[in-house]
């Protein structure tokens, strides 16, 4: 060891004399070198004079290790003016490399032990926890690094990578639930089919008032094959925020022979941290081979190693029973109740993109009623704590508060009590019994639908499926991830190879037939080792690239969209995310079928911008493929009814930030349209600070474009316009709940003769006449919540669409208009048509005002 | 080493127990709070003698109403001594060397505390410690060990051994 020159000396010093000579045996605190130094003092006399004297004091600079001394560094004479210059080599008979309990394992001294001459603590030599299963044992980098090496051989000579595996709800999901047990037992109960694999154990100091704990295990799906086939080309580990004990159960359960696992098990108890999982914890030294599956990103901080699986949430409503010391996923979630009364259907379908995990397509018809049965409404009560893994990830993002370790397993505590206490399985299974009775006499079709209704995320399965069970087991996840997994280590290896080969050689090499070159260094082969960092986004990048993707409805309002789960997700697999509707969009990943982007992108798009429900990119990352868009298409048809209800919608969902204010202001801004141009609007509504909604930036952009000459051709519009009346004929499937305001139908026959004859009139007056009522109805809860939409109502300034939210009374006209001018193609003229159009939308929105106003 | 010790413990007790049966509860307590724990120094493992043991009268803390018996009792030690020879038991096994419990105490043998001849296997199932022969040290497997040093925290003790000598090893 280095011996370097403390900072506490009195520099500048001077060497005097070498104690010691190499080959010397140096003690611990023997002197090593004398040297002398300066300093200033007070001397005085005993008359009381003081004064200050420069005095030369000369000590010795004693040894911190013990050992043999190699050679001297300094000579003597030297003068050393600063610390950390090297005195010495001293070759210690033991470095500590491996320490265990504060013990080095190798020569049993204390490594705590301190004294005057210590620098550095001897533990601080060996820092790094190694082994998976004790925290105890300690090694040194160096150490470290050499068991790096030879991991990395072994698994490169075995072809493998290493692959740390989460448990709940990635592979398995848990619960202290004993209704499990109960319908395991009962075979009449309609759960008994999806609970009778279930396992289960007992762990005895776990629970509360520590009489032990049943915990019910859920395999997901093909997990027994998929670690068989895994294992073969992964290292398997486990990481899991659950206990040592709990882990180890779960670990007898899938990996029965422990040839899977081994012992390579990480639980809480060793961990390090308790928010957060970190790979340096297994990997020390560098994470190239390493591939992490895990169903929350976040606790990774998104690492590039990870794959996201969907969290596998067979106990509807349980989640993850360790997720309490990670960084809290809300619960019943504050903060977007408002939301959550206000707008149930951009709710409901995002939470079924998130926990469908069933990979079949679903029907855009089906998906549409979903959303719209009455019950969905009915019992939106924001009671259950089980929001879409989405939401609760985007939510999560800033709620990492460093809670205690004691209060977060006291929370744990808690939380299985209740479990165990509220039977959460089954108060649900008892709701939707009470709902199917409820719903009995309605449509057959709704009465999945009514299974759903409950806001924690009950599969959409539900509808194909006649009697009512809470728990299903359709889980294809495992399966889509095994080829995930395969991909990438077959990248991984190919440019292993690959690099390996150009490096024995390269093409002469390979010319010379078998005659390989010798390796440069037992080092370099390492380096050629491809960094999974690098592969595993590049292999996932493949999967979306060149697609451009605008996402609508689909992020709650006033989240940044590039920062959402899914945006990271997509993003990750190449996509790129815009924020509006352009020329180089693609895809518009919609939740609804009106919203104002999708307009857009059908106007704008010709078929070239695909609209599809978010279902298609969850199965697109899932699968990793871009999988066929057709199945996923959006009844964009629905949208040329007496639409603009998204609006409504919009204004619904937005409600939190609205106020009464806001409706003025709206208002007054409305009024004031008129002197506005178009094109100074957009940036007048961006500067909102209200607006939050990406839909509504999306009108900016709308109107920006509408001066540009993109696609204005003639016959483009006469495309458009069959396209459009393609549309409209089959409006009437378009189930729109949301919307539609009172007074649609004369709105409607105005559109009719306006909007070119579209032969949109019948459906207009079918779907309005119904829903208008409804509509209205959902408005005026909205501004009685005093949740009104200023940002909203600015952005549709810009367009001719603010009657829509406010009156949809004109909405039919203004639509119409809108869709003859500007959907219609009116991309350059918004000419003549257009003053007169905006005299009336005045009008309109005046009216509108006032009623508003009234309702409020 | 095992060892016969004479040791004190003050027991608190609640006024709900005072009865006549106050002994008979404070050998219970004595037994529950004493056996099987840690000092830091060495391991108890067994009260002796208790119906002879020595309590004291019990005195009522001022201010509460809990009452201090002072009991005088003698228990089974075990101490373990630096060179001392045990047998363990393998709890697990990595590249680093061999994690064994002697009883109570979680003892680490380095590799280089292991012969030479006796390699680190990671690819066999489960991994285990071998010299491809009759030898093969992997979870469970029964060892003597020779204690290289002790170290101890509060209520928890450590050591570290060596299976390079004669005689140690699989047994």
């Amino acid at each position: 060891m280095l011996l370097r020159l403390p900072a506490s000396l009195h520099y500048p010093i001077t060497v005097t004399e070498l104690l010691k000579q190499p080959n010397d045996n140096v003690e611990r605190c023997a002197p090593l070198f004398s040297y002398s130094y300066e300093t200033q003092v007070t001397e005085g006399d005993n008359l009381g004079n003081t004064w200050q004297a420069k005095k030369k004091y000369p000590t010795r600079f004693e040894s911190s290790v013990e050992g043999v001394l190699i050679n001297w560094k300094i000579d003597e004479g030297a003068v050393i003016s600063k610390p950390n210059v090297d005195i010495a080599e001293i070759e210690e008979p033991c470095a500590h490399s491996v320490q265990f309990g504060g013990m080095c394992v190798t020569c049993g001294k204390d490594m705590s032990e301190s004294s005057y001459v210590t620098e550095h603590l001897d533990s601080t030599r060996a820092t790094i926890n190694m082994v998976h299963n004790n925290v105890s044992l300690t090694i040194s980098e160096n150490e470290a690094a050499r068991a790096d090496d030879e991991a990395k051989r072994r698994l490169l000579a075995s072809r493998k990578l290493s692959l740390v595996v989460d448990l709940d709800q990635t592979i398995i999901q848990a619960t202290v639930d004993p209704t499990v047990a109960d319908w395991q037992k009962d075979e009449h109960n309609p759960n008994h089919d999806a609970v009778k694999d279930v396992r289960a154990f007992l762990l005895k100091d776990d629970g509360p008032g520590n009489r032990g704990c049943w915990y019910y295990i859920k395999l997901r799906p093909g997990l027994t094959d998929f670690l068989e086939n895994v294992s073969k080309i992964y290292e398997l580990h486990i990481y899991t925020m659950g206990t040592r004990a709990y882990a180890k159960n779960i670990a007898d359960i899938i990996d029965p022979e422990h040839r899977i696992f081994g012992d390579r098990i990480l639980s809480r108890d060793e961990s390090g941290s308790s928010t957060a999982k970190n790979l340096q914890r297994l990997f020390p030294v560098d994470t190239k081979m390493v591939v992490i599956i895990d169903d929350r990103g976040d606790v990774w901080k998104w690492s590039p190693n990870l794959i996201k699986v969907t969290p596998y949430d067979f106990f509807v409503g349980i989640g993850d029973i360790n997720s309490s010391f990670l960084p809290k996923k809300p619960g019943p979630k504050p903060s977007q109740k408002a939301m959550a009364i206000a707008a149930p259907k951009p709710r409901d379908d995002q939470t079924e993109a998130a926990t469908e995990e069933e990979p079949q397509p679903k029907i855009n018809g089906n998906a549409n009623e979903e959303t719209e049965t009455p019950s969905t409404e009915e019992s939106e009560a924001p009671a259950t704590n089980n929001v879409s893994a989405l939401e609760q990830l985007v939510a999560m993002g800033g709620s990492d508060d460093p809670a205690t370790r004691q209060a977060q397993t006291t929370r744990q505590d808690e939380a299985l009590a209740a479990q165990l206490e509220d039977r959460p399985l089954l108060q649900k299974q008892k709701q939707l019994e009470a709902e199917d009775a409820a719903t009995e006499s309605t449509a057959a079709k709704e009465d999945g639908d009514s299974g759903n209704a409950s806001p924690s995320s009950d599969d959409p399965g539900d509808s194909d499926k006649p009697k009512h069970n809470l728990l299903r087991d359709y889980d294809r996840e495992l399966f889509q991830l095994e080829e995930s997994l395969h991909k990438v280590h077959t990248e991984f290896y190919d440019i292993y190879y690959r690099q390996l080969s150009a490096a024995q050689g390269g093409r002469l090499g390979q010319l010379r037939g078998g005659q390989k070159r010798k390796l440069p260094s037992e080092k370099s082969d390492l380096d050629l080792v491809p960094d999974i960092k690098i592969v595993l986004p590049s292999v996932k990048s493949k999967v979306l690239a060149g697609v451009a993707i605008v996402f609508s409805g689909v992020v709650p309002l006033g989240v940044d969209v590039g920062s959402t789960d899914s945006a990271i997700l997509a993003r990750s697999f190449g996509a790129r995310i815009e924020e509006n509707v352009s020329r180089s969009t693609t895809h518009v990943v919609a939740a609804r079928n009106r919203t104002l982007k999708v307009r857009k992108a059908i106007k704008r798009g010709k078929g070239r911008i695909k609209i599809v429900n978010p279902q298609w990119l969850t199965d697109s990352i899932n699968r990793w493929s871009k999988v066929d868009e057709r199945p996923y298409f959006l009844d964009t048809e629905g949208k040329n009814g007496p639409q603009e209800d998204d609006d409504d919608i919009l204004s619904e969902s937005e409600s939190p930030s609205a106020s009464e204010s806001g409706e003025e202001t709206d208002n007054s801004s409305r009024l004031s349209k008129p002197t506005l141009t178009l094109e100074t609007k957009p940036n007048h509504s961006q500067v909102d600070p209200d607006e939050s909604d990406v839909e509504d930036i999306a009108l900016s952009e709308l109107d920006v474009d509408e001066a540009s000459p993109v696609g204005g051709t003639n016959e483009d519009w006469s495309g458009m316009n069959d396209e459009l009346a393609e549309f409209l004929g089959s409006d009437a499937e378009d189930s729109d709940g949301d919307s539609v305001a009172s007074g649609d139908t004369n709105g409607s026959s105005a559109l009719g003769m306006r909007g070119k004859k579209r032969g949109r009139d019948e459906n207009d007056s079918g779907g309005e006449s119904e829903d208008g009522g409804a509509g209205k109805v959902k408005k005026k809860q909205a501004v009685g919540n005093g949740l009104t939409s200023l940002s909203q109502t600015t952005l549709a300034e810009l367009d001719g669409e603010e009657n829509e939210k406010n009156g949809h009374d004109k909405e039919a006209g203004v639509e119409a208009a809108e869709n003859g001018e500007k959907e219609g193609e009116g991309e350059n003229e918004d000419g003549d048509g257009w003053s007169e159009f905006e005299d009336e939308l005045e009008r309109e929105l005046e009216k509108d005002g006032s009623e508003d106003h009234g309702e409020g | 080493m095992y060892f016969l010790h004479d040791m004190e413990r003050t027991i608190t007790l609640h006024p709900s127990f005072f009865g006549p049966r106050v002994k008979e509860y404070i050998r219970g307590r004595l037994m529950e709070d004493v056996e099987g724990t840690c000092t830091g120094q060495f391991y108890i493992i067994c009260v002796m003698d208790t119906d002879t043991q020595d309590f004291s009268e019990g005195r009522v803390v001022p201010g509460s109403a809990v009452a201090e018996y002072t009991v005088h009792y003698r228990a089974v030690v075990w101490r373990p001594f630096k060179g001392e020879t045990v047998d363990a038991i393998v709890s697990s096994v990595n590249r680093e060397g061999i994690f064994a419990d002697v009883g109570p105490l979680p003892t680490f043998v380095s590799k280089h505390m292991i012969p030479s001849d006796i390699k680190w296997d990671p690819n066999a199932t489960p991994p285990q410690f071998t010299d491809n022969g009759d030898q093969v040290i992997e979870k469970g497997t029964h060892l003597r060990i020779k204690i290289m040093g002790t170290r101890s925290d509060v209520g928890s003790m450590f050591a570290i051994g060596s299976i390079k000598e004669d005689f140690l090893g699989t047994l």
